[in-house]
């Protein structure tokens, strides 16, 4: 990998405080000018959301708290990936659309449709597409147009419980939603703009989870994407087929289950995301972050996955995001009820 | 000649049965008075649930009658996506069967006509919402 020696650990590196209430969310600002350092959001129960930057003395700071918007919780928050917009999701059934000029933040568009608390947003890679779902069992696509307009494409029903996370897949226009009734399910349009459920991955027909799935992460090639669980498993999915293809005839086939990762973690796992890497970090409610790796093998009959390290105690309560910076791959962010956000550097020889 | 008891007639019987006899004909006024206020009952519901689904729909209506008139002044008032689906709820309300309440579909076109009024709202940036209609089911944490 990287030639550099030594045991390998997952330090921290700076502890971020000012939430007043549990961190609920991460997002890296994924389109930075060059050589421009990485800026942080983070989102929480204190109803407001703080952008976190290095300063020239190496230690970060909260450059802006964007509040008085949401009166409630904000549940999440993702960066448009030009990386001037940011978009964040509250319990008070809003979605708010903050543009990032000049160094400021504005709210210029608030996104009203759900019936109650909005758990999670997504932006589509293409950028025009915004995916909202909320505990009302419904995900909205939304489409930006000129003068930050957004109009709902899309109400898509199916789940029969709260819908934790949206994740667009990172090339195409494929949408996948993760729900307290225990499935996942992959939307796609028609090219028409009708939306419809293309897959649902369940216990069991697919060796799906067994309880409430939390999270779901795509890597960065879009073939494979990991979910997790309040059955306190991950589990990797192949996902390299283009569910937004019409199929002809019989034999439709269907993102398939790859591995499991059992045994990890003792907790309900909140939160998993893979690296531009070949790295997958978890965090769960029993205050630990895993890390595993991606091995390509040759002998075995696909990836499997191997734990690297285990960090104990990483949050003094259950850790509610993970999230990969995408500049520094070996930088990880994490948040927790505690109120604090930390920032870790994965250090040593994973392949040794 | 000893005189032959009559088997079908039990002289104690009117005495016995007494309470059932009472029980009856208290049952019967009950079940006539029922009937009437019943009637009348029902009829006050049958006004007020007509009323409801019929000021519902007639809002509904109503705005798009204006966003109609709209489009007539101005055709590009409204983007291509956002007039089909002016479309289709003016379809939904078409095909709203008004005169047939036993029809068991009618709870779930009143729900599809509802979310595509929302869906429009929403694009529009409108917080227009029916006043009048009941707000979503249980909560489930």
């Amino acid at each position: 990998m990287d030639g550099r020696g030594g045991a390998v650990e997952l330090r921290e590196t700076h502890r971020l405080t000012g939430h007043a209430d549990r961190a609920w969310a991460l997002a890296w600002n994924p389109n930075l000018g060059a050589g421009a350092s990485p800026v942080l959001a983070s989102c929480g129960g204190d109803k407001t959301v703080r952008i976190w930057k290095r300063a020239p003395d190496g230690g970060w700071q909260c450059t802006d708290v964007l509040e008085d918007t949401h009166n409630r919780t904000v549940r999440s928050c993702a960066w448009s990936p030009d990386g001037k917009l940011l978009a964040t999701a509250s319990f008070d059934a809003t979605t708010a659309i903050w543009e990032y000029s000049g160094g400021d933040f504005e709210c210029v568009a608030t996104l009203e449709g759900h019936e109650n608390e909005v758990k999670s947003a997504s932006w589509s890679q293409s950028g025009s597409l915004l995916a909202t779902c909320s505990r009302d069992k419904a995900v909205w696509i939304w489409e930006m147009q000129p003068g930050n307009e957004y109009e709902c494409v899309a109400v898509l029903q199916g789940h029969t419980q709260d819908v934790k996370m949206v994740q667009w897949h990172p090339i195409l226009d494929i949408l996948v939603s993760v729900s307290y009734d225990n499935t996942i399910k992959v939307w796609a349009d028609d090219g028409n703009d009708e939306w419809h459920c293309v897959q649902t991955l369940t216990e069991a027909d697919n060796c799906g989870h067994s309880s409430t799935v939390w999270s779901i992460s795509f890597n960065q090639k879009g073939n494979r994407m990991v979910t997790c669980s309040d059955d306190c498993t991950l589990k990797i999915w192949d996902t390299s087929i283009d569910l937004s293809q019409p199929e002809t005839g019989e034999g439709h086939e269907s993102w398939q289950h790859v591995s499991t990762l059992t045994g990890y973690h003792g907790r309900t796992i909140f939160s998993a995301h893979w690296s531009s890497g070949d790295f997958i970090a978890s965090g769960a409610g029993d205050d630990a972050i895993c890390l595993f790796v991606e091995e390509k093998s040759s002998m075995v009959e696909g990836p499997s996955y191997r734990l690297i390290l285990k960090k104990e105690k990483a949050h003094d309560m259950d850790i509610n995001s993970v999230r990969w910076c995408p500049q520094d791959p070996r930088v990880l962010a994490s948040a927790s009820d505690d109120g604090t956000v930390k920032l870790w550097e994965l250090r040593g020889n994973i392949l040794a | 000649m000893d005189q032959q008891p009559k088997d079908d007639i039990d002289i104690f019987e009117p005495t016995v049965t007494l309470d059932q006899t009472h029980y009856q004909e208290g049952y019967k006024n009950g079940y006539d008075d029922g009937l009437v206020s019943g009637k009348e009952d029902g009829r006050q519901v049958g006004l007020k649930m007509g009323f409801q689904v019929g000021e519902e729909l007639g809002f509904y209506q109503g705005c798009l009658d204006v966003w109609m008139s709209a489009i007539r002044l101005d055709q590009d008032a409204f983007s291509a996506r956002v007039r089909k689906n002016m479309e289709q709820l003016a379809a939904l309300l078409s095909n709203y069967p008004l005169s047939d309440p036993e029809n068991n579909q009618v709870q779930d076109m009143m729900e599809k006509i509802r979310m595509k009024f929302r869906v429009i709202m929403a694009s529009l940036g409108a917080k227009l919402d029916y006043e009048g209609r009941p707000t979503s089911s249980k909560e489930d944490f």
